[in-house]
């Protein structure tokens, strides 16, 4: 009764991966892309996208319906293939789906066999606010639904309406509402450019060179042309920005998956790890969890650390303050092998006219992590 | 007249060198101590355990130890152990005063997160002072090594960094940034662990 149950348990298991096999050759085709990651496109034509409801961390009010609309109708325009709303609303209610900032495996799988969408577009929203001048600022990333859940283009903009005011203030935008079109204008731009076969530079991925860290320390030297996993987990927030430590660890996700040699592993994928373990992190993950999430993601590299600050200012006067150490933990060593820590602001070595300052914290951390995750690959 | 006159520099002359008498006598208190029987190239990883903070500010504890860890790492002479090791640590052990561990819980921690030994500090101040229309920001730290085997204190340091200074009285102005203030505690702290 024992071996006859295990023989049908073992055939159970073979049937199992034969099957899984078997979908991932049967209606993608890969080849890499920009990101270091495999792009599945369906061989018939452009990839079908469904898109996720804008998802808000800003902490305040804004106008989401509008964003989506306005997100939707740009990609439209640049010819992308996206599934109607309806079905997509159709999914998200069946399965049930409540958090729409990220993709894990079950939900991608949902909307492969109940949508038939080769990718999912998510879109959180990290600022708003309509005092003058407006501010916004957005992370943006396409997931592909196959099991593995690879992000095939991750991206994101901070911008102020006196970003570049220009002669006599004319280049100064007052209207959020006009704020957020050039944001979602400027990120439609980027997947449209990612997507086609194409994709020239991004002129606006541009870092200041003072904002390097002020410290970083590294005993692994990255293998060229081995291909490392990384799984970013939230940081640690300890500002007093709401989620602060999950837009650093977008960041660090986007800052690193440029990198040919790194495949980052989605951060919805790792939320769900992360929940499914009951893994609660009071300061910075612990070598024992650690060493779950590596088993479980087949991670060579977990990337962590703690935020002190995350300041956005209000109005037309101040400057963003950004404060993080990061750590990334390797698998076999169990060891903290690169470290870094950076503070600075927007303002840091900006002498005349506001030239060269950032205005959002976005901005701001995106060019710190540039610099800390080139120090890293370096 | 000129007998006045020679008179008032005898006064001053022996002022003088009372002054450099008194002066000869007194003792700097020192800033740092090292055990003289310890081999401190034994120790190769720490566990640097929350700081006490007996400033104003709340999260100062947390900001230094971060800096602080994070410079330590970078010197590459000491392994650090992750903060979120070092949680797991405190909550295995149970310690209910992490802050200022026993020698007991310091043995049972560092057996825990393999540390050879462990670090405490207490953050003294941490902010801003005031001397009429000037300030500046200020940081006063002392830390301790515990080592793990003899469960005794091998290294201890203090520093303060940042204040009002004599250009600061005269020209004015806010001081350092806290971050540069605190970056300049830590270093001072790690070059008399170091050196």
């Amino acid at each position: 009764m024992t071996s006859s149950t295990s023989l049908y348990v073992r055939i159970r298991h073979l049937l199992s991966i034969v099957l899984l096999c078997a979908y991932g050759c049967s209606s993608t085709a890969t080849f890499p892309d920009a990101t270091g990651g495999d792009r599945p496109i369906k061989e018939s034509g452009t990839p079908a996208i469904a898109i996720l409801p804008v998802v808000n961390f800003s902490n305040t009010p804004a106008p989401l319906d509008s964003i989506d609309r306005q997100w939707r109708q740009g990609l439209k325009k640049r010819g992308l293939n996206l599934l109607d709303a309806d079905i997509v609303e159709r999914v998200i209610t069946r399965n049930r789906i409540r958090y729409t900032g990220g993709l894990d495996p079950v939900t991608a799988q949902a909307f492969k066999t109940q949508a038939d969408a080769d990718a999912v577009l998510v879109m959180v929203l990290e600022l708003y606010s309509d005092v003058q001048p407006p501010k916004i600022a957005l992370n943006a990333r396409l997931v592909s639904t196959s099991p593995q859940t690879r992000i095939l283009w991750i991206d994101g903009i901070g911008l102020a309406g006196d970003d570049a005011p220009g002669l006599l203030d004319l280049g100064l935008i007052e209207d959020p509402a006009r704020l957020a079109a050039k944001a979602l204008d400027d990120l439609a731009d980027s997947l449209a450019r990612h997507l086609s076969p194409d994709p020239g530079p991004d002129a606006r991925q541009s870092v200041r060179r003072n904002f390097r860290p002020q410290m970083s320390f590294q005993s692994l030297e990255l293998v060229p042309g081995k291909t490392y996993r990384v799984a970013v987990v939230p940081f640690f927030n300890l500002s007093e920005r709401k989620r602060a430590g999950d837009f650093m660890a977008l960041l660090f996700a986007r800052a690193l998956s440029v990198h040919d040699n790194i495949t980052i592993i989605e951060p919805g994928t790792v939320r769900q790890q992360l929940l499914d373990l009951r893994i609660i992190m009071p300061s910075g993950i612990s070598l024992a969890n650690a060493d779950l999430v590596f088993h479980r993601l087949n991670a060579d590299l977990i990337l962590n650390g703690e935020v002190l600050d995350y300041q956005d200012y209000r109005g037309a006067s101040g400057s963003p303050k950004v404060d993080f150490s990061a750590q990334l933990i390797e698998k076999n060593s169990r060891e903290v092998v690169w470290t870094a820590k950076s503070y600075k602001r927007g303002d840091d070595g900006v002498y005349f006219f506001d030239w060269g300052k950032a205005h959002t914290a976005h901005e701001l951390a995106r060019q710190m992590v540039a610099l800390a995750v080139e120090d890293m690959i370096e | 007249m000129m007998r006045i006159c020679k008179k008032s520099t005898i006064r001053t002359a022996v002022l003088l060198a009372l002054i450099m008498t008194l002066a000869g006598c007194a003792t700097s208190v020192p800033d740092r101590y090292h055990d003289a029987n310890m081999d401190f190239s034994i120790l190769k990883s720490v566990a640097v355990m929350p700081f006490l903070n007996l400033s104003g500010q709340q999260l100062a504890g947390e900001r230094v130890r971060n800096t602080f860890m994070s410079s330590l790492l970078a010197t590459g002479v000491l392994y650090v152990i992750p903060a979120g090791e070092v949680a797991r640590g405190i909550d295995r052990a149970g310690l209910t005063n992490p802050t200022a561990p026993s020698s007991e819980d310091v043995a049972k921690l560092a057996a825990i997160v393999k540390a050879d030994a462990v670090i405490t500090g207490v953050v003294k101040e941490y902010g801003n002072v005031r001397s009429g229309n000037t300030i500046a920001n200020i940081i006063s730290v002392d830390m301790q090594m515990i080592e793990k085997e003899s469960r005794k204190v091998v290294w201890s340091a203090s520093t303060t960094q940042g204040g009002i200074g004599m250009w600061d009285r005269l020209m004015g102005g806010g001081g350092q940034p806290m971050n540069d203030v605190t970056r300049a505690a830590v270093d001072d702290i790690i070059n008399k662990l170091i050196r």
